[in-house]
């Protein structure tokens, strides 16, 4: 039982990373109805240049600054190339196209960096916490903490501002929003920014608990951030954090109950069934309708 | 003919079965990033038939296609119903856990007194049919090229028939498709055996030739490639995968300036053909007006 309690909080921790790569996807998703398979790809762009000034002896908030900047210009050159140059009907084709763009980024990281693995600082230096039997890792709780603030900094966002007044309208009908005299080309410039901004700081708490990052990372982030999204629901914004919280939890508890190479096979597993039975995702029933008219013509 | 060249060939048809087995759903409205599974079944079924069981090549691959067919229609029974990108992530989980589960996959026997069979993620040594049988590497390209041009044949002419022509309804609009008596969830099915046997049919060719397989090779980038050759190509005709495949395979894996850098061309070049031509090079429109400029050239020689 407390083996079981622990893989639950070890999982919430672990899925709170998840929870943030979710987030991006299901924002780019909800406002754009795009699917940007390049936005693990951008987030590894990112942690790369913040290794380079860590690696020539640059200070922690300059890696932390480095970091996020890189994965806001990766992540702009993938929206105004795949999303904004392509044609509004064309959801597929826009999709291909950020895939290309995921070659080109990643051959552009190994290119500079050669190695399989690089180094990468440790943001918290903290003993882990002990509440009874249960433990706390320090890194995992900065992380969920940091997760926490964000979440809300999000919501604020959205629901408290004009640009996310305009955002949610652009989610609801593009073509109305543009009537109402909503520029859709800021809009999806100012999402793209949000989503780097989120997908940074994931990969920054990432990095930072593993101390490491390698080329991979960017399919890696895709595929994590991408499950959660489509576990919590596409274009739900609660949807894509209960998602990212779930795949933690079942992939630590598959890894701890059958062995850790059932931890990806669990996470797919898990997929699969929902998309079959319950496509929607646990949050987001509605978004249904609206996806398929999106991806009607490909 | 040299060994390079021969090698080059060789693997665009092998990689064009991918490509026209992405096509097929394509056409039908659905975008699949999973066909590396259908690919690695196949590789690895016939693999298993030809070196462990000692079939003939022939009915080893057969067997490996029709059990690529036979998981690709189990697969579209479940998703028939899901669209767009839930049908694509769909797709993608699947294929993720075949590659996992060839990489639990150990199963070896004697033969011969060598151990042969899948080995987990050290993969699948010793598919030696093509050396064993002393078939050439130009026989085996004519091979290739003999099945691709079967399948290719039979995709147009099915093209013309009234289920090319119902396929190609589902992929424009599925509800009127239905409104006007084409049996959707039937010819969705129909259409994901296929794109599974016409993958298989390559997969099966590839652990032939490269005799050595393991799960690593049948990742996404595998299937999402096999997609977008037939992006690039255009969806207007079965020709259109094939054109991607030989551009990118071809052309910039042979033109040695690029070594090194293949990705980062070949990834601008594609956005920005993508801008400029969402739906391929050869897309319905410009195929429509080919086939009505031969036809009228046709008119003016008689």
């Amino acid at each position: 039982m407390v083996d079981f309690l622990q893989n639950i909080v070890d999982g919430v921790m672990v899925g709170s990373g998840y929870a943030l790569l979710g987030l991006g996807f299901t924002l780019i998703f909800g406002v754009m109805r795009r699917l940007n398979l390049s936005y693990g790809p951008s987030v590894m762009v990112g942690i790369f240049v913040g290794t380079w000034f860590h690696l020539r002896g640059a200070g922690l908030l300059a890696v932390i600054a480095a970091t996020l900047a890189g994965t806001v210009l990766a992540n702009v050159y993938v929206d105004r190339l795949c999303f904004w140059a392509v044609r509004q009907r064309s959801a597929i084709t826009a999709v291909v196209s950020s895939f290309v763009i995921w070659m080109q980024l990643e051959e552009a990281v190994i290119l500079v960096f050669p190695d399989r693995t690089y180094p990468f600082p440790r943001l918290t230096a903290l003993e882990p916490i002990e509440l009874g039997p249960i433990f706390f890792r320090a890194e995992y709780v900065t992380m969920f903490a940091c997760v926490a603030l964000l979440l809300a900094g999000v919501w604020l966002l959205v629901y408290r501002t004009r640009f996310g007044l305009a955002l949610r309208a652009v989610a609801q009908d593009p073509v109305a929003a543009r009537y109402m005299g909503i520029p859709l080309d800021w809009i999806g410039l100012g999402v793209a920014v949000m989503a780097a901004l989120i997908g940074g700081l994931a990969g920054l708490l990432i990095a930072g608990t593993d101390q490491l990052v390698i080329p991979k990372f960017g399919l890696w982030a895709t595929y994590k951030g991408l499950i959660a999204m489509m576990l919590g629901g596409m274009g739900s914004i609660p949807g894509a954090v209960c998602g990212g919280l779930l795949l933690g939890v079942a992939e630590i508890q598959f890894v701890w109950y059958l062995g850790a190479q059932f931890r990806d096979l669990a996470a797919y597993f898990l997929l699969f069934t929902f998309l079959v039975l319950r496509p929607g995702g646990l949050l987001g029933q509605a978004i249904v309708r609206r996806e398929l008219a999106a991806f009607r013509r490909i | 003919m040299s060994d390079y060249l021969i090698g080059v060939l060789s693997n665009i048809g092998m990689i064009a079965f991918l490509a026209l087995s992405a096509y097929v759903l394509l056409v039908t409205g659905s975008i699949s990033f999973g066909q590396q599974a259908y690919f690695a079944i196949s590789a690895y079924g016939s693999g298993i038939a030809t070196a462990m069981w000692g079939w003939p090549l022939w009915l080893g691959m057969l067997w490996g296609a029709a059990l690529a067919g036979l998981a690709a229609a189990l697969v579209a029974v479940p998703t028939a119903r899901l669209h767009g990108l839930y049908f694509a992530v769909a797709t993608l989980a699947f294929a993720e856990m075949v590659r996992l589960l060839l990489q639990m996959l150990t199963w070896q026997i004697d033969v011969d007194g060598t151990l042969i069979g899948p080995m987990g993620s050290e993969g699948f040594r010793e598919i030696r049919y093509i050396y064993a049988h002393d078939i050439s590497a130009v026989q085996f390209m004519l091979l290739i090229y003999g099945l691709l041009g079967l399948v290719v044949g039979g995709l147009t002419l099915m093209e013309r028939t009234r289920l090319g022509l119902a396929l190609r309804m589902i992929g424009e609009d599925e509800i009127p498709a239905e409104a006007l008596g084409v049996n959707v969830a039937a010819c969705k099915i129909f259409a994901a055996a296929l794109s599974g046997i016409i993958a298989g049919i390559g997969g099966a060719l590839y652990a032939h030739l490269i005799t050595y397989i393991e799960p690593a090779l049948f990742n996404v980038m595998l299937g999402v490639h096999g997609l977008a050759y037939g992006l690039i190509g255009g969806l207007g005709t079965a020709v259109g995968p094939l054109l991607g495949v030989v551009l990118d395979i071809g052309f910039l894996e042979s033109v040695r300036a690029f070594a090194g850098y293949r990705m980062i061309v070949f990834g601008g070049l594609v956005a920005l053909l993508l801008i400029v031509r969402p739906r391929g090079l050869l897309d319905e429109v410009t195929v429509h007006r080919i086939v009505r400029r031969l036809i009228r050239s046709d008119h003016v020689a008689h």
